[in-house]
């Protein structure tokens, strides 16, 4: 070594970057991709692919010759909202509409706010707010296409449980205990691989898998999703105890829609979600209520994506409200 | 239908009014007495809030202004030059007296060939950052960083970094003379100087007050505080203290003779016009300049006009 | 449960391949420069000049106001001359050089390894001894030892604690002589606490480092039985995180009290000393040796076994002369560092001399220690994770870079101890000790002035 490099201490640093981050996400999603493809088959790769690639593409393009600047997929950060968009899509999405919706999560969503670590909301939500609005009957074609692996789902091509109960507490002086879809549905399956809905919805434990590998490599803390699954538990928990003929039971409400898949990817999103511990937990409450909330009482059957763009922006109060507990003051 | 747009209009028409009221009242109540003048000034300035002028920007200059009127002497604008205070003048209705335009030079020569790195900064690219930890990757403690802190604090993109020498160079024709450089230079190598006669300018091109030997040792360039620039001096312009020589601006007359003198180079003239090798060798008169020598200030002026245009 | 600071924190791993390697004594150069900023504070006042005789512990420097220490010849021999050279990071310094001749010292000094368990009961003439023979903190940042032990009026200490937990990794030169001086130290710990008015003295270890702490038991509780004057001397053992020998830090964790803002540790009852610290006033009262010497430790993951050292060294000797005894900077050293990885100071200069707190010659290599390119933040939060102090490195940084000094001072910036957690951890690459430090000097001025 013919020149000593002279720098400022410390001169040690973490393996840990943010590709690593971005790639230990994409390896927590794997359990809940491969789920979903093996059960929705060709249409799922097909709308995953386009996804993914359209993204990193947006990515390139606006860097490259938009901004001008060093190109910035390499981060992993794109793959991630790529990925994520897809899984928040049904698999019968035509390939355009999920091209549109990544146009719409990385041109608009993020890079129009500088990038990452700029962007207020979620991208991949963004994107897939931005089509639930814009093409409602696409976005809410729950036909099951055939997977590679078979499954009993006779009972759900038409609707989503949340879609379906939804809807049949809609007509007048209808209750749940009158309704035979809702007592035949089996929480076994739906924590497996029966979720109808969205491609990343179908399997509760795929998703709880990914959460664990999270914690354990120390990507995400535990809090903001554990808030939000107590808080959808206790919300729901107090209005089934009190009247169970209007009201769907807590478990239920876990188990469908995107609930956890939102809980344990997208409200954990660094970027979007609170710094402080106290923040994060009271970001958590609130999608939790926000979301059965709009559950229960709203026009839509499923308000996840709804409450953590909501919650989002509420995120740089948090930041300014909540600030960690400092050494020596008290 | 047609009371529901009765309600609103009533509605609408007693808040208004009520709120109307309500301002009328706090305006009234938290009104500040300024001076119209004030307004007036700032309209006159350049409006950069550079600071330049030693107050927290072009607002403040102009409440100063107003203050220190019919007395002008405290208030200078380096952006806005003698024109611009004369319109200040104008406008309070006074005198000003016309300011020598100056100049910020870079008194640095430290090109990576005339001094070599000898260790490689891996930390944050800021001058503050890197003077703060050590004396930089050269052996010579006192000259340019590189990192570019001038060019950032420079508002007028007057200053950039020459990638082949790795120091900075200030286009003379944007520099506004604000200062913000010479604040921003953890290692005070920049220094406003007087604009001169034809932009020509004499100045010692280094601050190392190291004895010679270290000095010359790490830098090819710099001043080794042997004096002979000063005992050349016609005009008692050359001070050399710790090491360094110093060339007083008002008093230097560009005679050019010290440029002759020196024999590292350190000290330059800038925007004089090309001569060639024989008239100037006359003009050094008493000291026989070696082809070395006068090649080094040739080299210097061509330089220095790339750096103008 | 052991016991740690409640905030923040990280876990390099240690690395401390040097540990098993006893300390040697480095042999005397022809040439040493001595240089008179060895402590914080005020440089030292040389008062020799060129051609003056000296001997071994003999004052060459006096110190220049109240936080300031006495500097001693290391060596016998001629000054030569007394004037600039470039410290480690290359800026002058005023250094005396002395041509050794022999190793003759001063008279009164006991060379002997003989233990000298009785306490002398002046403490007056005890704090003056610490003074005359130079001590200053060897944990890091040379504070005059003296001025910590003797308390403001008004301030009682509670506790003394002996900083024996050398959190940052590879350095094991306070292990070493937690091993072979144990008794000496518990000596010196002694001492203090008896300058203090008796207070306990807790004696800090981490557990990486259990035969440490099995031989520091052992020695307070063998002069424990055999001499007076050593009761309520403990030791305490720590968990492993950095940078618990950090002054707050080690008090939040022994004595579970935290030091105010812009306070000082004799404000909560606490005194920290290191070990090293410990044995140098040992040194300086009972046998009389000013601090001359010190352990360092030659070590990296780039240098084979034989060539890591603990070397007991004299102040002033050149570090390329001490690389060079030790077996040359190794081919693949990118960087060399005197002190830990974490805190300690990249050298500019080999030519540079050894100081009374000078630890380590660290080799690091490019690939240890380059850092990867900057990218955005992506707000993780691991700095703030990290922080020991409860700061929000990501905020400040930000703040700095637009010179919010207000909003820096509302979010402690003064706090900062400048321990390198949040660099360590960043995933981004993002700079903010390098930026941090500076905004915390800035805002520092700014709160002086406004006093």
């Amino acid at each position: 070594m013919d020149k000593l490099i002279v720098s400022p201490s410390p001169h040690l640093h973490t393996k840990t970057s943010t590709k690593s981050l971005m790639r230990d996400v994409v390896i927590a999603l794997m359990p809940a991709v491969i789920v979903s493809v093996l059960f929705y088959g060709w249409s799922e790769l097909l709308v995953l692919s386009t996804s993914v690639a359209s993204c990193l593409l947006v990515e390139l393009f606006i860097t490259k010759f938009l901004l001008k600047k060093p190109c910035t997929i390499t981060d992993c950060s794109a793959l991630v909202t790529g990925i994520l968009l897809a899984l928040n899509l049904p698999s019968t999405t035509p390939w355009w509409i999920v091209f549109i919706g990544s146009v719409v999560a990385i041109g608009v969503a993020k890079m129009t706010f500088g990038g990452l670590g700029q962007n207020i909301f979620n991208p991949a939500l963004v994107g897939r707010v931005f089509l639930l609005i814009s093409f409602p009957a696409q976005m809410t074609n729950w036909t099951r296409p055939e997977g590679f692996v078979g499954g009993n789902l006779d009972a759900m091509t038409g609707a989503t449980p949340l879609g379906a109960v939804k809807e049949h507490l809609g007509t007048e002086g209808a209750s749940l205990t009158g309704m035979t879809e809702y007592a035949d549905m089996n929480y076994f399956d739906m924590l497996f691989y029966n979720i109808g809905g969205s491609a990343g919805e179908i399997s509760a434990l795929a998703i709880l898998l990914g959460f664990a590998y999270l914690l354990f490599r120390g990507v995400i803390k535990p809090y903001i999703t554990l808030s939000i699954i107590l808080t959808v538990a206790v919300f729901s928990g107090i209005f089934w105890i009190a009247d169970p003929s209007q009201y769907t039971d807590p478990l239920f409400n876990l188990l469908t829609g995107g609930l956890l898949l939102g809980a344990v990817f997208m409200a954990t999103d660094y970027v979007t979600s609170p710094m402080s511990k106290t923040g994060g937990i009271i970001f958590g409450v609130g999608i939790g209520v926000i979301t059965m909330l709009i559950r229960y009482f709203g026009a839509y059957p499923e308000g996840v994506s709804f409450a953590i763009l909501i919650m989002n922006s509420v995120v740089p109060l948090l930041n300014k409200w909540f600030h960690t507990k400092k050494y020596g003051r008290a | 239908m047609t009371q529901t747009i009765i309600w609103t209009i009533a509605i609408l028409t007693v808040l208004g009014t009520v709120l109307a009221v309500i301002l009328y009242f706090v305006a009234e109540k938290f009104k500040v007495e300024e001076d119209p003048r004030i307004d007036e000034v700032e309209k006159v300035l350049p409006g950069a809030n550079c600071g330049g002028c030693g107050q927290a920007g072009c607002r403040a200059f102009a409440q100063h202004c107003v203050e220190s009127s019919p007395n002008l002497d405290s208030c200078f604008c380096p952006v806005g030059g003698n024109e611009g205070m004369q319109k200040v003048a104008a406008v309070l209705g006074v005198e000003v007296a016309a300011k020598e335009p100056q100049v910020a030079v870079v008194r640095c020569n430290g090109t990576c060939e005339n001094r070599p790195r000898v260790n490689e900064y891996g930390g944050y690219q800021s001058c503050r950052v890197k003077a703060a930890l050590y004396s930089g990757d050269t052996g010579c403690s006192f000259g340019c960083l590189g990192c570019g802190d001038c060019v950032a604090a420079c508002q007028f993109g007057a200053i950039s970094m020459d990638p082949a020498t790795g120091l900075p160079v200030v286009d003379e024709e944007k520099c506004t003379a604000c200062g913000a450089c010479v604040k921003a230079c953890p290692k005070a190598i920049i220094e406003l100087r007087n604009k001169g006669r034809r932009n020509m300018r004499v100045f010692v091109s280094c601050v190392n007050k190291d004895k010679g030997g270290v000095a010359r040792k790490a830098c090819k360039a710099a001043c080794i505080g042997c004096g002979k620039c000063a005992k050349v001096c016609p005009f008692d312009a050359i001070t050399v203290e710790n090491n360094l020589a110093y060339i007083d601006f008002t008093k230097c007359k560009l005679c050019k003779k010290c440029v002759a003198e020196c024999p590292t180079g350190a000290i330059h003239a800038v925007n004089f016009p090309v001569v060639k090798p024989k008239p100037e060798a006359a003009a050094v008169q008493s000291a026989p300049a070696s082809p070395v020598e006068a090649k080094a200030s040739v080299v210097i002026s061509s330089e220095v006009e790339k750096s103008v245009n | 449960m052991m016991k740690t600071f409640s905030i923040g924190g990280i876990h390099p791993n240690d690395s401390k391949i040097s540990k098993d390697c006893k300390i040697e004594v480095l042999p005397v150069p022809s040439k040493v420069f001595i240089s008179v900023a060895q402590h914080l504070g005020a440089p030292a006042t040389p008062i020799v000049k060129a051609g003056d005789q000296v001997k071994v512990g003999q004052v060459i420097a006096e110190p220049a106001g109240f936080i300031s220490a006495y500097v001693h010849s290391s060596v016998s021999g001629t000054v030569k001359s007394v004037g600039p050279r470039k410290d480690l990071a290359g800026n002058n310094m005023t250094h005396i050089e002395i041509d050794v001749e022999g190793d003759e010292w001063v008279e009164g000094v006991d060379l002997t390894d003989t233990l000298v368990t009785a306490i002398p009961e002046d403490n007056k003439a005890i704090l003056e001894k610490i003074k005359l023979c130079g001590v200053v903190g060897l944990g890091g940042a040379t504070f005059p030892a003296h001025v910590k032990l003797c308390p403001p009026p008004g301030k009682k200490a509670d506790c003394l604690i002996l900083n024996g937990a050398e959190c940052e990794p590879y350095l094991t030169s306070d292990y070493r002589i937690m091993l072979e001086r144990s008794k000496e130290i518990v000596v010196g710990a002694a001492i203090m606490k008896q300058v203090l008015g008796g207070c306990p003295a807790v004696i800090g270890i981490e557990e990486n480092k259990p035969e440490a702490i099995k031989a520091m038991t052992a020695a307070v509780a063998e002069l424990q039985k055999s001499a007076k004057g050593y009761d309520g001397i403990s030791v305490m053992t720590l968990k492993k995180k950095y940078p618990q020998g950090g002054e707050k830090q080690l008090i939040d964790a022994v004595m579970d009290r935290q030091v105010k803002s812009m306070g000082l540790p004799i404000d909560v009852g606490a005194v920290v000393q290191n070990v090293a610290t410990s044995l140098a006033v040992y040194e300086a009262v009972q046998k009389n040796i000013p601090l001359i010497t010190n352990v360092m430790t030659i070590t990296g993951d780039c240098l084979p076994m034989e060539k890591q050292h603990n070397y007991k060294f004299r102040i002033g000797m050149p570090l390329s002369y001490i690389a060079e005894y030790a077996g040359g900077i190794p081919e693949a050293a990118a960087k060399v560092i005197s002190g830990g990885p974490m805190m300690g100071k990249a050298i500019a200069n080999m030519d540079a001399t050894t100081v009374k707190g000078s630890s380590s010659l660290l080799y690091l290599t490019a690939e240890q220690t380059v850092r990867g390119e900057e990218s955005p933040c992506i707000r993780c939060g691991r700095c703030a994770e990290a922080c020991p102090m409860g700061l929000e490195p990501f905020l400040l940084q930000k703040y700095a870079r637009n010179n919010m000094m207000d909003e820096l001072e509302d979010n402690a910036v003064q706090d900062c101890i400048e321990c390198g957690c949040c660099l360590y951890s960043c995933p981004a690459n993002i700079p903010l000790l390098d930026i941090i430090r500076i905004a915390k000097g800035d805002v520092i001025r700014i709160i002086r002035t406004r006093k």
